[in-house]
């Protein structure tokens, strides 16, 4: 219709087409999707199927929680918290000073292998209370720095580690320049106890986000040392400390790996460790971890998953019972037309 | 309507008996009719001397926008969302240097949604653009240089001389100048006006009968002296200045732009108003742009999510704020530190975090949802209400059209509906239907009230009625055997038949038209009531086929004997007058043989008072029938007649043509005159004329009645016809407590007669106030007892007028929203809005208006919702309506499919984001506390802007389209589902913070359990994961577990659910797989590559895969599983009592079970009703003969010309014509 007001639809024009057979039939297309009938299951959420859903999850989950469970108490675990022991009594008082200052730092942990441990056993360092996900720290650095020798002076990105004397650092920014530096060497009876410190890093940032011909420059010779240095003649994509280091850890409280020992530990052996208590993690009351572990299938030792799968498969045993009581103590008929509101107050509000 | 100001409304709902609702303080309406002091000077025929004046051209324009002011009013109009807004702000804040994630993340989206919007916009206004211009196109004969030339409407200026043709339209507001019909006369239709279609009778002055033709027309150099445009339709005062001749005007000379030219040839007249100043556009309101409140409900929401960020904000800005130390010292945190984490300036990084954290929130504000709405919203009015089969109405081919989609789920929510009449509910078409002659009911038929009575008693009603349908014609719809084709001879009480008939042949002011066969013969009547009463005649044998000022020529046929006809004339002594006062109707004739009698016809109160002594037994019988007519929703008439003696006739009749030619009072003394020989009449009958209803109306409005839908009939008609549609439409019924405030009392009566403006409304201001408060106090005794009858308000246009004064508004409302039905009647088309925005306004309730013609115009636009009945002639309430409807009926599937689907669909859209959004953010919100509230995203930038748009966004619009709790048949079946959305069940803020304790619990699922599980290494390697592989982890859990708890609450699955559920989680996958596979020369300063592959690559992934979303999902599912058990709402209860039925019935299926179905819900209706008393309503409602126009009774200024007048010189015209 041309005219479809009042003023314009003519009497005539009107007449005319309702006198003109229908050729032009406005009725709408039938089709499911327009009519709202597209076929479609209508799940209605009936008691047995609450209970049905609740036996199936634990029934599933409970054997689940017990496997994790049993994965993560297969793995040992030895834990030795270091950072107030390594300072000398008489710097306890002052650990800050102690750790900026150049006294010999090295010191020396015995710990006793409870369990036997198959190798490879994962050397971790758990620092606390460092928060390598804080926004400053996450982005002070230069991808495109450590993955290609040509954009070396690309640090704009790095402050306030950006430069040294006017020189781009290599690698810049505050995530390589607190690299964490203490030192770990082991010994079993008095006989030295390889640490492999190869592949400790994911290959992927190994191969493709450390360039093999990116050297370090200018690093750490400013004026405050924040952590370890490194050797200007292996490539950054050997380098794998900072490699580890860098990918940032997700929480404050982090492990990370420090390298392997591949020989299989017996119970009750002493592992003498010297170590280099370099890090300052004293200035912000950071703990300091050492930990050996061996891995299961599910990783390290964390009895979480295992303890969630059982919580929820519990629960929803105990929903299902609880749900099946009700049900036969007091059922509802489904579908019964006195719930209906309306019937039941009668009259109406 | 503006000038509402703050309406406070407390809806006190007692305990026990919530029925009495109390309203305090003021309600103010807006829109005082403008009172301009000054006149305006026309010069006819001088386009130069009009110039100076710089009157409005006759173009008109209903666009929103033009091409200037697209851009900035639409944008403003899109930014009026806050969610816009603050996502333009978002986006600024995160191209400054505190954001952390890139200004794209937020730009692309929020462009995305405007460009869509305006796009959206645009197009609907160039519909509306086309829509001007075809009407400013339209063609009319213009008086140029000595001839008439064809101009298109927009060029039509004022003082300009038009030419109207029959049935053509008025371009404008025009002086009626002359008419080919003798005297300056000219008949209109003024359907589009007042929805009646009965054409007024329009009378140029004397003086210009003559220019008609062009070359009179040019000599014409007049000029009209008039108000200033105003919106009032029925007043007009002006004069007209004409060779030193001043001539006053009146509304009589005045043809109306939106009326129509009927049985006139050609009209001349000068314009007087164009465009936007004609009475009937200043009667339009300004088109508002509507929003549902679902929309407006939706801001809060988002103004609570606001609250909520902000706290989320403050909160962490506080944590960075006393974080932020200098002991840190590998955050570099020495010298030279930007403000942001500078330790020395706390302050400073409090404020700057702020903003950080803003940015980093951002996701809390759905910016999808919009966008997500509208699509949703436009397929569901183009798809599914406009191609509804159900909505489609064979006869007038005409579909179900929303023409807008912003208000789908409005129709959820409707709580009143205001309804006009005529076209709306009726066909406005009268059919005689039933008799009773001497004691005895004719008439086989049954209207749908008594159907449903009989239905309710167990008759068959099918059964009955097919031996009905036999002589049929339009305005006649009966049938008895005992009447029809002379079998009334063979009755006992064949002379009561006789006198009937005669009487329905003879006293009456109808003219024939065409052909005197009784085949073609067409009957021109002032009012349908009228010619549907000759129509009878003429089938039961009494043709009346001729008329002269003096005679009557009726054709009899058996009257002697069976089969033989014979022309008979009477002679017609006298005519007095039907008016609202008499409410009879009398004509004196003499028979062939000289016999002198009186018939008369009128209401039965009316003809009972002058009836003479005796026959009290046939007297009380046939009251019996009226009553019993009246309650089945007939109109009804009695008939009487008196054989007068003739030297009493003689003798009244000299003081009826004394009376006739007075000068003084004419009216009055006729009437007093009339008295004297209108008495000692005998009854003969009684007539009963049905006004034929829309079909389905009277089980609609009861479906809509039970869906706790209350509906108002708000009509320009009588009180007497709106009162009786009201009966038919079962709106009000005899169980009810009536309260009727009208101004047709004597007293007021008395008043007006004395003609002081001043005293009358002040007379009547007092008298309506006396008589609400008398109402109000009645009906509230009721209001405390639940068992209470139910009330219904009746009110007249004029006391509404003054009811709706600001000091008696209050007591209005409250009286009304009391009542379970409303009738308005005589009320103007700005009344009819008035009415509306009260309820709108003043009680905060969902409105819904239905209307036909243009007098509903402004009711449409006033309400939440407009509704236009399509397919018949006019189409402007079509165009200013949100919806397009082809008949009432339809209704019920707009409203309880419909309307409910679109309510409980966006509800569930809006709770989804809400929710979605809201957990995904708070993982993000409790990643910050472990991040030293630095503001560090847990999130890659593209995870966080793809969140919303691409991996959550598609099922959910399933769920907006699909999902399905009951089918059609089913939500018609118990409307009184409907009332959930009414009450707002699904959008309550305990709904809300439901979804709120969901999404917390969620997003510490998500947070806590992959930060604990991922202290150690994941897999047998030992090596550790990094921030984002934590991050991913996190967020390959919130999009698996959104998506499938977006399939929990789903009603119904279907195949594209599942599509797109598991289509939104393959598309992450694959996004994730891409996107960590490549290492892009871009730096992404993330470390994203090959994260997904490295998690994967454990078994760590799997297993948490499964854990966290099901750990999640578990709260829902089993408050999902107890609300059913323990709780459950009615649909599910509804859902499970037809569980076992076939939903996906084909559509033969659906067709045919509709109609066993509305006879179900007619008889389920029925159950609920209380058996029916015998009435005290006897259904009398007459249109009045005569054009007693509107103008007349409204303002009581205007005689309108005397109905013998033009029955005489429309018969002269008739004769005129060449046989």
């Amino acid at each position: 219709m041309s005219s479809n007001t009042p003023s314009s639809s003519a009497g005539g024009v009107g007449s005319a087409d309702s006198s003109a057979p229908r050729r032009n039939s406005k009725r709408p297309k039938y089709s499911k999707f327009t009519q709202q009938e597209l076929p479609a299951c209508k799940p209605i959420l009936t008691p047995r199927w609450v209970i049905s859903a609740f036996i199936l999850v634990s029934i599933v989950f409970i054997p689940i929680g017990v496997v994790s469970l049993f994965a993560s108490q297969d793995v040992v675990e030895i834990i030795d918290r270091y950072e107030t022991e390594c300072v000398p009594q008489d710097f306890r008082n002052n650990k800050v000073s102690f750790i900026q200052s150049d006294a010999n730092k090295t010191c020396t942990r015995r710990l006793t292998v409870t369990k036997r441990m198959k190798q490879p056993i994962y050397v971790y360092y758990q620092l606390d209370n460092f928060y390598q996900n804080h926004r400053r720290y996450v982005k002070s650095r230069s991808d495109s720095q450590l993955k290609d020798n040509s954009s070396w002076n690309d640090v704009s990105s790095c402050k306030p580690e950006d430069d040294s004397n006017g020189q781009p650092i290599v690698p810049c920014g505050l995530i390589a320049w607190s690299l964490f530096n203490d030192t770990y060497n082991f010994s079993l009876n008095n006989q030295q106890l390889a640490v492999n410190k190869t592949e400790i890093s994911w290959k992927s940032d190994r191969d493709s986000k450390f360039g093999n011909d990116v050297f370090p420059r200018n690093f750490q010779n400013g004026t405050l040392i924040g952590g370890k240095s490194l050797d200007p003649t292996v490539p950054l994509s050997e380098q794998e400390d900072l490699i580890v280091w860098m990918r940032t850890a997700a929480l404050p409280t982090f492990r990370k790996l420090y390298g392997k020992i591949e020989r299989d530990l017996q119970p009750n052996e002493v592992i003498h460790v010297t170590l280099e208590n370099n890090y300052n993690t004293y200035s912000f009351n950071g703990k300091k971890k050492l930990v050996l572990s061996t891995t299961s299938w599910l990783g390290g030792k964390n009895d979480f998953l295992g303890i969630a799968y059982l919580t929820v498969g519990g629960l929803c045993f105990f929903l299902a019972l609880s749900f099946t009581v009700v049900y036969l103590v007091k059922p509802r008929r489904l579908g019964d037309p006195s719930y209906l509101s309306w019937n039941r107050n009668p009259g109406g509000q | 309507m503006s000038g509402w100001d703050t309406v406070n409304l407390p809806l006190k709902s007692q305990p026990g008996s919530s029925r009495l609702k109390t309203v305090s303080r003021t309600v103010t309406l807006g829109r005082v009719q403008p009172q301009m002091p000054t006149f305006r000077t026309i010069f006819c025929n001088d386009r130069d001397a009009n110039f100076a004046h710089r009157y409005k051209g006759n173009s008109i324009s209903t666009t929103k926008y033009n091409i200037f002011t697209f851009l900035p009013k639409g944008l403003y109009e899109q930014f009026r969302r806050v969610a816009n807004l603050y996502f333009l702000m978002v986006s600024i804040l995160s191209a400054t240097p505190y954001s952390p994630v890139h200004p794209v993340t937020n730009m692309v989206p929020l462009s995305l949604v405007l460009l869509f919007s305006l796009i959206k916009e645009a197009f609907e206004d160039w519909q509306r653009f086309q829509n001007d211009n075809a009407i400013n196109s339209t063609l009319v004969d213009v008086l140029q240089a000595q001839g008439w030339e064809t101009l298109q409407w927009k060029k039509l200026q004022v003082g300009d001389i038009i030419r109207v043709k029959q049935d053509g339209f008025f371009p404008a507001d025009i002086l009626l100048l002359a008419s080919t019909n003798a005297d300056g006369v000219c008949y209109i239709e003024t359907a589009n006006l007042d929805g009646e279609t009965n054409l007024k009778i329009r009378k140029g002055l004397e003086k210009t009968w003559d220019y008609s033709s062009p070359e009179k027309a040019c000599e014409f150099k007049g000029e009209v002296q008039c108000e200033q445009p105003n919106n009032s339709l029925y007043t007009f005062s002006g004069n007209l200045v004409i060779d030193n001749q001043t001539l006053p005007l009146s509304p009589n000379q005045i043809l109306l732009r939106g009326c129509s030219l009927k049985n006139t040839c050609f009209i001349v007249g000068a314009v007087i108003f164009t465009g936007h100043e004609t009475k009937v556009m200043m009667n339009s309101m300004n088109v508002p742009s509507k929003r549902s409140t679902l929309e407006r409900r939706l801001d809060k929401l988002i103004l609570a999510l606001f609250c909520t960020l902000f706290s989320m904000c403050l909160l962490g800005a506080m944590g960075s704020g006393m974080f932020i130390d200098r002991k840190y010292f590998y955050l570099g945190l020495r010298e030279n530190v930007e403000d942001q984490f500078n330790p020395s300036r706390r302050f400073l990084v409090i404020i700057l975090t702020m903003l950080t954290l803003l940015t980093l929130y951002s996701t809390i504000i759905p910016i999808s949802l919009y966008v997500s709405i509208e699509t949703i919203k436009f397929i569901q009015s183009s798809q599914f209400i406009n191609k509804d089969l159900n909505m489609y109405h064979a006869e007038t081919n005409t579909p179900a059209s929303a023409r807008t989609s912003n208000l789908n789920e409005e129709l959820g929510q409707v709580e009143y509906i205001f309804s006009d009449k005529t076209g709306t509910l009726t066909r406005n078409l009268m059919e005689f239907f039933k008799c009773s002659i001497g004691g005895e009911i004719y008439g086989t038929g049954m209207t749908e009230i008594e159907s449903g009575i009989a239905e309710r008693i167990g008759i068959n009603v099918q059964e009955l009625q097919t031996s009905t349908d036999s002589v049929q014609e339009k305005g006649f719809n009966f049938y008895d055997e005992r009447l029809l084709r002379g079998a009334w001879r063979n009755e006992p009480n064949h002379d009561a038949c006789k006198e009937f008939f005669r009487c329905l042949a003879i006293c009456h002011t109808v003219l024939p038209e065409g052909d005197e066969s009784p085949q073609k013969i067409k009957y021109q009547a002032a009012s349908p009531d009228e010619a549907a009463l000759v129509l009878a005649a003429k089938n039961f044998g009494f043709f009346f086929y001729r008329r002269t000022p003096t005679m009557i020529y009726v054709r009899e046929s058996h009257v002697e004997r069976m089969g033989k006809t014979q022309d008979v004339s009477y002679e017609i002594l006298n005519v007095l007058e039907f008016n609202s006062t008499r409410k009879r109707q009398s004509v004196v004739c003499r028979y062939p043989d000289g016999r002198l009698v009186l018939y008369c016809k009128g209401a039965d109160t009316v003809i009972y008072e002058r009836l003479g002594s005796g026959n009290d037994y046939l007297n009380k019988v046939t009251r019996d029938h009226l009553e019993k007519f009246g309650s089945a929703g007939l109109r009804t008439l009695c008939l009487a007649y008196r054989d007068l003696a003739p030297d009493l006739y003689e003798s009244w009749n000299e003081k009826f043509i004394k009376a006739k030619s007075s000068l003084r009072d004419r009216e009055k003394k006729l009437d007093e005159v009339a008295e004297l020989i209108e008495k000692e009449l005998i009854l003969i009958g009684a007539t009963a004329i049905e006004d034929k209803l829309q079909e389905g109306v009277p089980s609609c409005i009861q479906t809509l009645s039970r869906a706790g839908i209350k509906i108002w009939v708000l009509t320009g008609d009588k009180m007497e016809t709106a009162i009786n549609v009201a009966y038919a439409c079962n709106l009000l019924n005899n169980e009810m407590k009536q309260f009727i405030i009208s101004s047709e009392t004597d007293a007021i009566r008395e008043v007006e007669e004395r003609g002081d403006q001043a005293e009358i409304a002040h007379f009547i201001k007092e008298d309506v106030k006396k008589q609400l408060k008398k109402c109000l106090d009645e009906a509230s005794q009721y209001f405390c007892s639940p068992s209470g009858p139910k009330l219904g308000l009746v009110i007249d246009g004029k006391c509404l007028m003054h009811a709706l004064d600001p000091s008696l508004r209050i007591m209005l409302l409250t009286l009304s929203l009391n009542c379970a039905s409303v009738v308005c009647c005589r009320v103007s088309p700005l009344q009819k809005a008035q009415v509306t925005s009260l309820v709108k306004k003043g009680a905060r309730k969902i409105t819904l208006s239905i209307g036909d013609g243009a007098n509903d115009v402004s009711m449409i636009q006033a309400a939440h919702i407009g509704i236009g009945i399509s397919g018949l002639e006019g189409m402007q309430a079509v165009m200013a309506s949100d919806f397009a409807i082809a008949q009432f009926r339809f209704l019920e599937d707009l409203l309880l499919v419909h309307g409910r689907w679109a309510y409980i669909r966006l509800c569930k859209v809006v709770m989804y984001f809400f929710y979605k959004n809201l957990a995904f953010t708070l993982t993000q919100f409790w990643f910050t506390f472990s991040t030293g509230f630095s503001g560090q995203r847990f999130y890659d930038d593209w995870f966080q802007s793809l969140y919303n748009v691409i991996f959550t966004a598609l099922p959910v619009v399933m769920v907006g389209l699909f999902d399905k709790d009951i089918s059609p048949s089913l939500s018609k079946k118990y409307p009184e589902l409907y009332k959930e959305g009414v009450k707002n069940m699904f959008f309550k803020w305990r709904v809300v913070v439901l979804w709120a304790f969901f999404a917390v619990y969620q997003s510490l699922v998500f947070f806590y359990f992959i930060s604990a599980s991922t202290s150690t290494s994941g897999g047998r390697p030992g090596k550790m994961f990094g921030l984002w592989d934590v991050s991913t982890m996190a967020f390959t859990c919130v999009v698996v577990t959104v998506n499938l708890r977006l399939l929990m609450m789903c009603n119904s699955i279907t195949r594209w659910h599942c599509i797109s559920v598991g289509g939104s989680i393959l598309v992450w996958f694959v996004f994730i797989f891409l996107y960590c596979g490549v290492m892009t020369p871009l730096d992404r300063n993330d470390n994203m590559y090959w994260v997904i592959y490295i998690l994967m690559g454990t078994p760590y992934f799997y297993v948490t895969l499964l854990l966290v979303p099901v750990a999640a999902l578990l709260v829902d599912f089993l408050f999902l599983g107890v609300q059913r058990w323990f709780f459950p709402y009615d649909y599910q209860i509804v859902q499970e009592m037809h569980k076992d039925e076939i939903h996906g019935t084909g559509l033969s299926g659906l067709l045919e079970s509709k109609h066993e179905h509305t006879a179900e819900v007619a008889r389920s209706s029925e159950i609920s009703r209380l058996p029916r008393e015998v009435s005290k309503h006897s259904g009398f409602a007459f249109d009045s003969p005569g054009y007693e126009s509107f103008f007349a009774s409204q303002f009581g200024k205007y005689v309108p010309p005397k109905a013998w007048d033009v029955a005489r010189r429309a018969s002269m015209k008739s004769k005129a014509k060449p046989k």
